[in-house]
């Protein structure tokens, strides 16, 4: 069964590939999506966007996240005064937004089901991607609220650091796990956005 | 006789109110903005060689935190950031030369103290920089607070506040340490790069150029925690209190155009703005630069020539530079940290 699901994956992913490469470059794809590429789990990031401990502020409860997105970085709170910083890929300009959700759900391995308004955007992009190591989605999703973005993987860890998704946030695998594992669903969620002009 | 006694000591007393009066009158300068405006630069007194604060290349050109600070100024004053000159001065004798007037401004990695202003009849204006006692600890201990150190082997220098920190820190928290002391802060990385020591104490900037030098830096970290105050702060001196607004209000313009989202990159976008807090601080409402004696676009000046606070704290310091400081205190109140602007106006 999994043997099957895999190679179902695969040609899925290959499809999507040839049909990324084919017509993406031509079209100089916005948000760097790039189907049935497998992580290179031996990437190494900045420092910037490495997982670490840092001195954090703040009135929001230990176990709240608070997302930064002018930063690039993620905050899961300690309390005393420290939070547990991830590096993140954010929302390009247009795709930012900004408020309060909870995490509604969580999914290991999750599929991908990008939405219409994705499509429409990006007609080359699959319409269903089974969840593996070539879906942008990654090793882990948490659901926002009952928006279309999520808090996820990817298999493109360069891209962390960047503004270039459609509104999600993007970790690399290994820091998508950790996280998965020290939130629950129900865990409050606040986006802050860099200021407007 | 009597009265002849009395006229002398009345004598005495106004001579001695004259030379009161006199000395006061020296002793207090209150030209500082008129003599550099004449000058035609702002002298700033800064450290000879800190990474990350202060530190010329081999053709002389300076970069740097501190540096770029007294840019800020000379780019609010002469709307021309080279307009700062930089004179190198010792740690023993910057005091010293402030007061002598040899420098309008110390930019130079300088703790704010009370002693210090009481002492030397200096002014710091704002804290540019919070620094603090932290420690650094090999990746591998896979420990993320200052508070599970009990019973480490700590690397220090001796006779420093930092050793008296450390020994503070640990009694407090009813901790125990093995103190490896060591004279010159060479020896002490030495020790703590061949493995001598579990951890290595110093304050936090420090830390980070340290690291730079050891076999394998990104083998350690910097632990989070902070343990003592060192607040670095510009000094000018006392009562002159024109020239202490400029310095202060420059640094706060920075600051309040980080928190605004204005930087060296979007400043002609903003100069179009609505929104009143950002017209205020870029003078397109009100004129609140004239008031310090300044034009009304002082810090748009200070923003192109130099960027916001952020800006200069990533580029010297920060993320885009070789140390790779976090942002930490030093961050915006509003986003984790206690850097805070009072409000333009």
């Amino acid at each position: 069964m999994t043997k099957l699901r895999h190679l179902v994956w695969m040609l899925i992913a290959t499809g999507a590939l040839v049909l990324s490469t084919s017509q993406g470059f031509a079209q100089n794809r916005p948000d760097a999506d790039e189907p049935g590429l497998i992580a290179d789990d031996s990437y190494e990031l900045d420092p910037e966007w490495q997982k670490q401990v840092v001195y954090y502020r703040t009135n929001e409860a230990p176990g709240t996240i608070i997302v930064s997105t002018a930063e690039r970085h993620l905050y899961l709170v300690q309390g005393n005064g420290r939070a547990l910083r991830y590096g993140i890929g954010v929302g390009r300009d247009g795709f930012q937004w900004q408020g309060l959700v909870t995490i509604t759900r969580k999914a290991e391995w999750p599929d991908w089901v990008p939405p219409p308004e994705m499509i429409a955007r990006q007609p080359y992009l699959p319409r269903f991607m089974a969840g593996g190591p070539g879906n942008p989605l990654g090793a882990r999703a948490m659901y926002l609220g009952t928006t279309v973005y999520r808090i996820h993987g990817t298999n493109r860890p360069d891209t962390i650091g960047t503004a270039i998704s459609s509104g999600c946030f993007r970790l690399v695998n290994a820091d998508v796990a950790d996280l998965y594992n020290r939130v629950p669903v129900g865990t409050k969620v606040i986006i802050r956005q860099k200021p407007e002009l | 006789m009597r009265t002849f006694r009395g006229g002398l000591t009345i004598g005495l007393a106004i001579a001695a109110l004259v030379a009161a009066a006199a000395i006061t009158y020296e002793r207090y300068d209150t030209r500082t903005l008129k003599r550099t405006v004449r000058r035609g630069d702002v002298l700033c007194g800064v450290n000879k060689g800190l990474p990350g604060f202060s530190i010329p290349d081999d053709k002389g050109n300076w970069t740097g935190f501190d540096v770029d600070f007294c840019r800020a100024v000379a780019s609010a004053i002469f709307d021309d950031p080279t307009k700062a000159k930089f004179v190198p001065l010792d740690a023993s004798e910057r005091f010293k030369e402030l007061q002598n007037r040899k420098v309008d401004i110390l930019s130079r990695n300088s703790t704010w103290s009370m002693s210090r202003e009481t002492n030397y009849d200096l002014y710091f204006p704002a804290v540019a920089y919070y620094d603090g006692q932290g420690f650094m600890i090999p990746r591998s201990r896979n420990i993320d607070s200052a508070l599970d150190l009990n019973g480490s082997k700590v690397c220090v220098q001796a006779n420093t506040t930092t050793q008296l920190n450390l020994a503070d820190y640990f009694r407090a928290n009813n901790m125990k340490y093995t103190e490896m002391k060591f004279d010159k802060l060479d020896d002490v990385v030495k020790a703590y790069d061949s493995g001598q020591c579990d951890t290595l104490t110093s304050d936090a900037s420090q830390l980070y150029a340290l690291r730079l030098n050891l076999s394998k830096p990104n083998d350690h970290t910097i632990l989070a925690d902070i343990i003592s105050k060192e607040p670095l702060a510009p000094v000018v001196r006392l009562r002159d209190d024109d020239w202490m607004m400029i310095v202060k209000w420059t640094l706060y313009a920075m600051i309040n155009a980080e928190e605004l989202g204005i930087t060296s990159k979007n400043i002609d976008e903003a100069l179009k703005s609505k929104k009143p807090e950002v017209m205020r601080l870029v003078g397109t409402e009100g004129a609140y630069g004239e008031d310090l004696g300044l034009t009304k676009d002082w810090a748009v000046r200070i923003i192109r020539h130099v960027g916001n606070y952020g800006e200069v704290y990533d580029r010297n310091v920060g993320a885009d530079s070789k140390l790779k400081i976090p942002r930490g205190m030093n961050q915006l109140w509003s986003a984790g940290g206690v850097q805070y602007a009072p409000p333009i106006r």
